[in-house]
């Protein structure tokens, strides 16, 4: 059975372009132009994965609406936004929402199929049993790299997968730096400015700090990058 | 091309300021000024009214000139062909003296002829003073010490009084011994009685006490009877500087029409009796040989008495320059009036008469024009009548004494043909001139309050104007910064006000509003632009990927390498405009993440990080060890070193040195990062940290002026400042960063 990918996308070439690239990579596509029509094929058939534009024509909040409704159907489908809205305020809804990645445009095609793949991933993973061999605990922090499943001290930490990546990346080496090029890399966007780095460790430290308001392990190395600090505790 | 011209306009513009596009000022007053000069324009109307007063002053006096004119022609038609009048034989001889000197004083109560002295010169009032000065009799050795004369004559109703006190160095009497009478200090008296014959008559005494009167020959030496007279009595008192001689003589004796003339001899040596000096009552006795009686015609008096006109004084001579009758005075009639008597006065009243005074001497107020007025003017009377008499004309003549005017004409008198005497009026012009002088009072009164007024209220309202423009000015001032961005969309001040003023307030404040909002719509374009532009770049990036994955030959195709390479050019632009369009707003939201950190270590750490990132320049910190601690957010401020190093090496030299400094005094921490670049160009200097300015010339690299705009947005949500200037000795830029250094409150 071939893995479904839903485009919602209301400019046709983009939406051909992704659905090419996705299409020769052995995915069957479903690509819609607009709300109505997206949700009468969400009813017919349920996509593996959604990539969603969120401005789509007149419909400012498009995009929401339609994950509130896929949600609805089902908790562990891989949702994306893929826009070019880049505000924290739509960040933050999409994370609301359950969103599991928000990607920027212009985007990479060669990334979006990489985060295409991981997603489907550890969908797959969160639908069979999660497997505790590929949980990596630093500290108080433990990291499920199959389900993207981060906990600290115990409570779950919602992230993206850009974040996750980050987080990731950070926790491998305690206590060294990781330099704004390495963070780049990781999180598969190709070229990103520091600022947009700055961007992510500080939604990360904040979603952190909901849980535990004195959280600083994060620390930021200026002019160089980031690093996660051992703590004692 | 044009670079000249950038630049001298360039250099104007850093000349002002404030205003770097308006031309200089030119030099000027103030509008309180330039009203308060308006209002003194004003002080034109006193001077015009001034001027007018004067001009009706010299009309209102040719018109009394002539009214006088008519009134003497009038008298002395009304006097004219009267001979009788004039005739010497009518009259009685009532007023006795110098025909130049005041009418003769009418005594009550006759005086004693052996009262003392001084009660005679009390009561026969101011004596006339006789000297020898100039006189053939007198000689030319003449010395007033040693001989002087002063006399007066007084009247009452049936005797004549006359009074000498004469100071003589050496008093010779009458020796008894010697039989002749004039060898002695003696008192000749000649009387012209009314039919022309004359009488001589000799007073002399042996010793002081009554004198004995001769009737003498015209040789003065001998006598005509032996016989002493009783009708004329007289005494002699001796005094301090000579004697004192007391005459009186009968009316009766005298009869009508008579003349008097008293001769006072002086004789020294007594051993020779010699005649020393005379001096005589009349002074020029070649021409009027018997000047000194003056004779009033009582009809004469009666038919003038009603001719009488306010301050005038109109006397009636006859050929011989005898006053024949007079009335009225040039005085005006209560002249005590004027003098105030001394009393206790308030110092504010004290004041009040000191502005008087001032008032009075601006003004030349006429009162003070009456002190100067003579008393006796016969000199000029005569010397007019003497004209009038000779040329039979009326002759009008306004004479001034100080600040006394007086109009005096004179008019002759005929009969038959023959100028029988002459009519002469005098009047001050003073009373004319002090009706003016109330109309220029008044009028400078009104004047001044109303000029008062006039500049008090003007002086308000210029105030006022000067206040709500200067409030308008300050309120435009600080709407916008330096550079132009507007921190208010609306000017509160005055904005109600009717006026012109509130109308051009609520024209800025409009203005203001249309400006805030096309600023909003100019800064929220790079935003929506960027939005707008990911799409299709999403588009061309897309499909440039989607040939490159399908045609996997093309992969080392070189324009398909120069349309990647210019998607990611067009993608740096892209996030550089949104970083700065957003950063901003984050600022703001930021504000509450400050932290107190030490600023030292962080520029450290980023300097190593900067070395590493850019290994081709060497970027040195030049600054000790000592931790600068500072309140702010670290992560923006890190960004805002970024813009400074990308800055620096952009525009460095290449491969060059690039140094950044932290220095602290009191008040700011600096921070500032210089390279070996060219220096700044002149044209954009000012502008240099506003967005989308760059002097950068190489198409092929993004410079969107954005870097320094973010250090500026950083540094002033730190509440810092941001200058660049060229080195100072050395190639170079130095851009500096300045931060308020007041952070240990929280630290």
């Amino acid at each position: 059975m071939p893995t479904v990918i839903a485009i919602v996308e209301d400019d046709p070439d983009q939406r051909e372009n992704y659905s090419d690239v996705l299409k020769s990579h052995g995915y069957d596509v479903r690509t819609y132009a607009d709300r109505p029509s997206a949700e009468a094929g969400f009813a017919r058939e349920l996509p593996n994965l959604a990539l969603l534009d969120i401005m789509l024509g007149e419909d400012m909040d498009g995009g929401f609406d339609l994950c509130m409704q896929l949600r609805n159907m089902s908790s562990t489908l891989p949702i994306i936004f893929l826009t070019a809205r880049d505000s924290d305020a739509d960040r933050i809804s999409s994370q609301r929402m359950t969103a599991w990645d928000y990607i920027t445009k212009p985007v990479s095609l060669e990334f979006l199929v990489a985060r295409v793949h991981a997603l489907l991933k550890i969908s797959d993973q969160l639908q069979s049993a999660p497997t505790a061999s590929t949980t990596v605990s630093v500290g108080a922090l433990e990291l499920n790299e199959d389900s993207m499943l981060v906990r600290w001290k115990g409570q779950p930490v919602s992230l993206t997968l850009t974040e996750f990546w980050i987080i990731e990346s950070l926790t491998r080496n305690p206590g060294h730096v990781r330099t704004y090029d390495a963070l780049s890399d990781v999180t598969r966007q190709g070229l990103v400015e520091r600022n947009t780095i700055n961007g992510y460790i500080r939604r990360i430290r904040h979603k952190f700090r909901e849980l535990d308001e004195r959280f600083d392990r994060i620390q930021t190395v200026h002019g160089t990058g980031y690093k996660w600090e051992q703590g004692s505790a | 091309m044009n670079a000249s011209v950038d630049r001298a306009s360039a250099q104007n513009s850093r000349q002002t300021t404030a205003s770097r596009t308006s031309r200089p000022v030119r030099r000027g007053l103030k509008i309180r000024t330039k009203l308060l000069l308006l209002v003194s324009f004003l002080l034109v109307i006193p001077w015009m009214g001034y001027e007018s007063v004067r001009e009706m002053e010299k009309f209102l006096l040719e018109g009394q000139e002539q009214a006088l004119e008519l009134t003497t022609q009038g008298i002395s038609s009304i006097l004219g062909n009267r001979s009788d009048l004039f005739d010497p034989g009518v009259g009685v001889p009532e007023l006795v003296g110098s025909s130049t000197g005041n009418p003769l004083k009418t005594l009550e109560e006759p005086l004693a002829i052996d009262a003392p002295a001084g009660v005679w010169a009390q009561a026969i009032g101011e004596l006339s003073s006789f000297t020898g000065v100039g006189l053939y009799e007198c000689g030319a050795d003449y010395r007033p010490d040693l001989l002087a004369v002063r006399h007066a004559m007084a009247l009452n109703a049936d005797m004549l009084f006359a009074y000498f006190e004469i100071d003589d160095d050496r008093v010779v009497l009458r020796d008894p011994a010697l039989l002749s009478l004039d060898s002695n200090d003696q008192i000749r008296l000649t009387i012209q009685r009314g039919s022309g014959e004359l009488s001589r008559y000799l007073l002399t005494t042996q010793e002081p006490g009554r004198i004995s009167v001769y009737l003498m020959k015209p040789n003065w030496r001998e006598v005509v009877d032996g016989e002493a007279l009783r009708d004329i009595a007289g005494t002699l008192d001796p005094g301090e500087d000579g004697y004192a001689v007391k005459i009186r003589i009968p009316r009766e004796f005298l009869g009508t029409g008579a003349r008097l003339k008293f001769e006072v001899v002086d004789v020294d040596d007594e051993a020779s009796r010699a005649i020393r000096q005379i001096i005589s009552t009349e002074p020029d006795p070649f021409r009027f040989e018997f000047g000194s009686v003056r004779l009033a015609t009582p009809e004469l008096a009666k038919l003038i008495q009603p001719l009488y006109v306010a301050e005038a004084n109109i006397t009636v001579w006859d050929a011989f320059f005898r006053v024949r009758a007079q009335v009225g005075s040039v005085f005006p009639p209560v002249r005590e009036a004027f003098g105030r008597a001394p009393q206790k006065r308030s110092f504010l009243t004290q004041i009040e008469d000191r502005f008087l005074e001032f008032f009075d001497w601006i003004l030349r107020s006429p009162q003070r024009g009456v002190k100067d007025m003579p008393v006796d003017s016969s000199r000029e009377d005569r010397r007019l009548l003497s004209r009038v008499l000779a040329e039979g004309n009326s002759i009008t003549e306004r004479r001034r004494y100080g600040e006394a005017k007086l109009i005096v004409t004179a008019s002759p008198i005929w009969a038959a043909g023959n100028i029988e005497g002459a009519v002469l009026v005098k009047q001050s012009a003073n009373k004319l001139l002090s009706l003016q002088y109330r109309t220029l009072q008044r009028f400078t009164l009104l004047f001044l309050g109303v000029f008062i007024f006039l500049g008090i209220a003007i002086l308000v309202f210029a105030t006022r104007l000067t206040y709500r423009v200067g409030k308008l000015q300050r309120e435009t001032e600080q709407a916008a910064t330096a550079e132009g961005r507007l921190l208010k969309d609306r000017i509160r001040a005055g904005s109600r006000s009717s006026d012109e003023l509130g109308s051009l307030t609520r024209s800025i404040s409009a203005l203001l509003q249309n400006l805030g909002q096309y600023t909003q719509y100019l800064e929220k374009l790079p935003d929506t632009l960027a939005h707008e532009l990911h799409n299709p770049l999403n588009v061309v990036n897309s499909s440039l990927e989607n040939l490159q994955y399908n045609h996997t030959e093309l992969s080392e195709d070189k324009h398909l390498q120069r349309a990647r390479n210019g998607v990611g050019r067009l993608r740096s632009i892209i996030t550089s405009l949104t970083e700065a369009a957003s950063l901003k707003e984050a600022l703001t939201r930021e504000q509450a993440q400050s932290e107190t950190f030490d600023l030292a270590l962080l520029v450290r750490n980023c300097v190593e990080g900067y070395q590493a990132a850019h290994p081709g320049y060497r970027i040195v910190q030049n600054f000790s060890e000592a931790p600068v601690l500072i309140l702010g957010v670290p992560d923006r401020i890190a960004q805002m070193l970024d813009k400074l190093i990308d800055n620096a090496i952009q525009f460095g030299s290449e491969n060059g040195l690039i140094i950044v400094n932290l220095r602290r005094d009191a008040e700011f921490i600096e921070l500032s990062v210089l390279n070996d670049g060219p220096s700044l160009p002149d044209d954009i200097a000012d502008r240099l940290f506003d967005p989308m300015v760059s002097s950068a010339k190489d198409a092929r690299k993004t410079h969107l002026g954005l870097g320094l705009y973010i250090v500026r947005l950083v540094a002033e949500s730190h509440r810092g400042t941001v200058r660049a200037e060229n080195r100072r000795g050395a190639r170079g830029v130095e851009v500096t960063v300045a931060l308020p250094a007041e952070v240990r409150r929280r630290g």
